[in-house]
């Protein structure tokens, strides 16, 4: 059962996307990153990661998406018309495509990745506690710095966003 | 007293003439002409002396040794040196003379004098030379006299471009001659002309060789470029923009004939392959030509590709002669004359005098019209101008080969023997050239000295100076004098006597009938489809398409133009652009070069644009992948 | 059965489409989603690795992954929000201001 689940939802974020790479109307790109978001989410259930599911919807689709939106209402984007692409695109294309397919291929075959099903060790994300025992113990110290982050960033978005008039003061 | 002296002689007195004027008279037209004329006597006096009363001799002087390779400086003065030193100095000083009256009225002339010494010095050091890098060391310095005065005119951009595509045309076929020079001494190990004929006479089977076939025709670039043959023959009409004694001179008489001259010099070790190539060569010369003269309208063109047409007569000639003797069995170091050798000289010294004089009259008549060149828009000169109008009929019966009494029929006639004796398709190809000189010529003397006055100038043209008339005289006498062998002097008999018995050889009497044949044709069509003093052309009227391909020259311009800008062009821009960076970036400016182009490949990667950066990333993703594999 | 191998090759699908999008469009809005969608496909990666052989880590690192990546398109926005109050534009070739 769990694995058509898998299908349908890795279908559903491979085609959102694509989605989000070809939509001409921004907005319509963001709808998709969220269906991208959500299926993901989805998908860490499928993995037993059930906290980190539900930190993907709070955040990812919750908080951060939000933002998009707002950005991309505050700078009422229009899509221009598409120029033409020019030979160096297609060149990397090709190139960055071919890098991917001969990585996965190589990673796939790889004998230390095949695992039967059956041998699955025990799934460590499902229960919230021993998620919280290492993130205070092993992982105490990149818990702080996370705190220190994210305090800097606020300070920062709020120093970017403040108008500066000519000569560079800031009001 | 070595002989030698005479013949260093014969070069310090132009060379002394040149820088005289060059340092001290360049502003002094008057002693300019005094100096130049005086040099072309003396040196007249000099030759006549070293033909007459010096016998042949041969003179080396070490000149560079750099270990076991050795260049000599050296004068080899022989029959076929003499017959050509007279022509040069009887012809140069006549010129020298006529150009008094021409250049009378020109701010310039000392530096057209100038430029005849140099001349003069180059020709004689050309003919007299004894050795193959001697004689390329003179030939680049006839071009450069030629250069130079084909531009002698700085006001006029068509001069200038006319000089630049001689120079430059000449030195494609340059190019081939020196690397036959080159082969030559890989192979032999000298450059001196008279050992190379002792080798060849020793040993007759070097002539089945293929490499020799190619120093052969190599050596025959030089005379493709310096004699205009094609497809390197589209200088020399260009080269009319100079003034028209030095057309006489040097593109009629002298420097274009040192392309002959020089197949007549190496003509022991040409071999029968390289002798068909330049038979044909020469004989499509002459048609092509031929063909395209009948279409001009500028006087000095039509005379200018009757040169052409005629010099290709002559390699054609010595390239059916030289056959003729390989086919016969006569070795070669016997006879160093052999009969192409003879018949190519023969026409060479005829052409000689008859060209140079039809072109000091077409100069005679362009300064009486006040510098007008199209022949539509003379007409009636001949009550005018009668000594011209009748040197120049002279001359031009000569040119056509009017039978018995002109020394152009002789030479044709030997020329045309040795075609019979040697290959049919030439001769009926030397035949038809034979009716389009004939051709031409009788339309450009109906329509320019016929009929009634087609323009202003043309009524008030009248008879020119005495300085002016009396060398047409003289040039007039050597044009019917000399067809036969009595009127040459003892001296200069060896060759033309070959010449003449060729002419009057087993199949004589066919090809004197061909001959006349083709002669009244071409004069009875010339005769009948233009009228005198015509002012539009009825061959354009009549038949516009073919007359647009003769008179565009078979588009052999335009081709020209077409490669060096399409094709040449990018290839000297793709190569510039290589120096630049490798020559200039690197080896030259070195350190600093490197760390500048450095800086050019680092700057292209901070172009701003974003993707660029994404295009670099990829790059950098694949390096660090191929490292990790490990294939570095 | 649906095994690491499967996850790992819809991560690396959805890695190469928004690497696409990055190279393709000219928007930077756009430009910047199509780069939370590589991260997205990382974070997948992570968490398949993580599942089948076992241990905290690939779960943990997740998470510090989801906060930096918010924390980041905050910062990212606004400075795009201060750039387009400065040129009047998102387009990212008009904002090239290095000359060539």
């Amino acid at each position: 059962m769990t694995d058509v689940f898998f299908y349908i939802f890795s279908t559903a974020a491979l085609a959102a996307g694509v989605g989000v790479v070809v939509s001409r109307n921004t907005v319509n790109g963001a709808m998709f990153l969220i269906g991208t978001f959500l299926s993901m989410a989805a998908m860490f259930v499928l993995l037993e990661a059930y906290f980190l599911a539900v930190i993907q919807v709070l955040v990812y689709a919750g908080a951060v998406m939000v933002l998009f939106l707002f950005i991309i209402m505050l700078l009422d984007v229009r899509e221009s018309a598409a120029k033409k692409t020019s030979v160096y695109t297609w060149v990397a294309s090709i190139v960055g495509l071919a890098i991917l397919i001969v990585g996965a291929v190589s990673i796939v075959s790889a004998e230390s990745i095949k695992t039967k099903a059956a041998a699955l060790p025990e799934p460590s994300g499902a229960s919230l506690k021993p998620f919280g025992y290492e993130l205070f113990t092993t992982y105490l110290l990149p818990m702080q710095v996370t705190g220190f982050l994210l305090l800097i960033a606020m300070i920062g978005v709020i120093a970017l966003s403040k108008k500066l008039d000519t000569d560079g003061a800031a009001k | 007293m070595g002989s030698e002296l005479y013949a260093y002689g014969l070069l310090a007195i132009p060379l002394f003439s040149a820088t005289a004027i060059a340092f001290f008279f360049r502003r002094s037209g008057g002693i300019a002409t005094g100096v130049s004329i005086g040099a072309a006597a003396l040196i007249l006096a000099t030759a006549l002396h070293l033909i007459f009363k010096v016998d042949n001799f041969e003179y080396n002087a070490s000149w560079i040794e750099i270990g076991s390779f050795s260049v000599d400086f050296g004068f080899l003065i022989d029959d076929l040196a003499k017959l050509m030193l007279f022509v040069v100095a009887f012809v140069g000083f006549l010129v020298h003379v006529f150009s008094y009256g021409y250049m009378k009225d020109d701010p310039d002339r000392a530096r057209f004098f100038g430029g005849l010494s140099i001349f003069m010095f180059s020709m004689l050091g050309l003919v007299m030379a004894s050795g193959l890098v001697t004689l390329f060391i003179f030939w680049e310095l006839v071009g450069f006299s030629s250069y130079m005065l084909i531009g002698f005119y700085l006001d006029k951009p068509s001069a200038a471009a006319a000089s630049k595509k001689a120079f430059i045309v000449n030195r494609v076929g340059d190019f081939g001659f020196l690397i036959g020079i080159v082969m030559v001494f890989s192979y032999f190990g000298t450059f001196s002309l008279s050992s190379l004929a002792g080798e060849f006479h020793e040993d007759a089977s070097l002539l089945d060789s293929a490499s020799v076939t190619a120093i052969g025709l190599l050596l025959f670039c030089g005379t493709v470029g310096k004699s205009g043959q094609l497809p390197l023959h589209v200088w020399l009409p260009d080269a009319m923009e100079g003034p028209t004694p030095v057309s006489a001179l040097i593109h009629a008489a002298t420097m274009v004939a040192a392309g002959v001259f020089l197949l007549c010099r190496t003509g022991f070790l040409m071999t029968a392959d390289a002798l068909q190539v330049i038979t044909w060569v020469g004989v499509a010369t002459a048609l092509v030509a031929g063909f395209t003269a009948i279409a001009q309208r500028d006087i000095k063109k039509i005379l200018a590709y009757s040169t052409v047409s005629q010099l290709g007569y002559m390699v054609a000639a010595f390239g059916l002669g030289s056959l003729v003797a390989l086919g016969g069995g006569e070795s070669h170091g016997h006879a160093i004359v052999t009969g192409g050798v003879a018949a190519a000289m023969f026409h060479l010294t005829t052409h000689a005098f008859f060209k140079a004089l039809l072109f000091l009259g077409s100069g005679s008549v362009i300064h009486a019209c006040h510098h007008e060149q199209d022949i539509f828009r003379m007409g009636g000169l001949r009550n005018r101008m009668p000594i011209t109008f009748w040197t120049f009929t002279i001359a031009l019966a000569a040119l056509i080969g009017t039978p018995f009494i002109t020394a152009g029929f002789y030479s044709k006639d030997a020329i045309l023997a040795l075609a019979y004796q040697q290959s049919s398709p030439a001769f009926f190809c030397l035949v038809l050239g034979a009716v389009l000189t004939a051709f031409y010529m009788i339309r450009l003397w109906k329509i320019a000295f016929l009929g009634s006055p087609k323009s202003e100038s043309a009524e008030h043209a009248k008879e020119n100076s005495l300085v002016m008339t009396i060398p047409l005289c003289l040039l007039a006498i050597g044009s019917v004098l000399g067809g036969f062998v009595w009127a040459y002097p003892r001296a200069l008999k060896p060759i033309i006597e070959v010449g003449e018995s060729v002419a009057h050889g087993e199949h004589h009497t066919v090809v004197a009938i061909f001959s006349v044949v083709a002669w009244t044709v071409g004069l009875v069509g010339a005769w009948l489809i233009y009228r005198g003093g015509a002012e539009k052309d009825s061959l354009e009227s009549s038949a516009k398409p073919v007359y647009r391909v003769l008179n565009e020259k078979f588009y052999f311009d335009q081709v020209y133009d077409w490669y060096v800008a399409k094709v040449q062009q990018p290839v000297a821009m793709t190569l510039h652009f290589l120096e630049q960076i490798a020559l200039s970036g690197l080896i030259i400016r070195g350190m600093a070069g490197v760390a500048g182009l450095i800086g050019i490949g680092l700057r292209s990667l901070h172009v701003g644009s974003l993707h660029n950066y994404v295009y670099w990333f990829i790059g950098g993703l694949v390096l660090f992948w191929v490292l990790a594999i490990g294939i570095f | 059965m649906i095994g690491l191998e499967h996850y790992i090759i819809v991560s690396s699908l959805l890695f190469s489409i928004g690497f696409f999008g990055v190279l393709l469009r000219k928007n930077t809005l756009v430009i910047y989603m199509c780069l939370e969608l590589m991260l997205n496909a990382a974070n997948l990666a992570l968490v398949a690795f993580s599942r089948y052989h076992g241990g905290m880590g690939g779960n943990v690192f997740v998470f510090f992954t989801i906060t930096v990546a918010a924390a980041e398109v905050a910062v990212g926005l606004a400075i795009i929000v201060a750039l387009f109050r400065k040129r009047q534009t998102v387009e990212v070739e008009e904002l090239n201001a290095l000359k060539n």
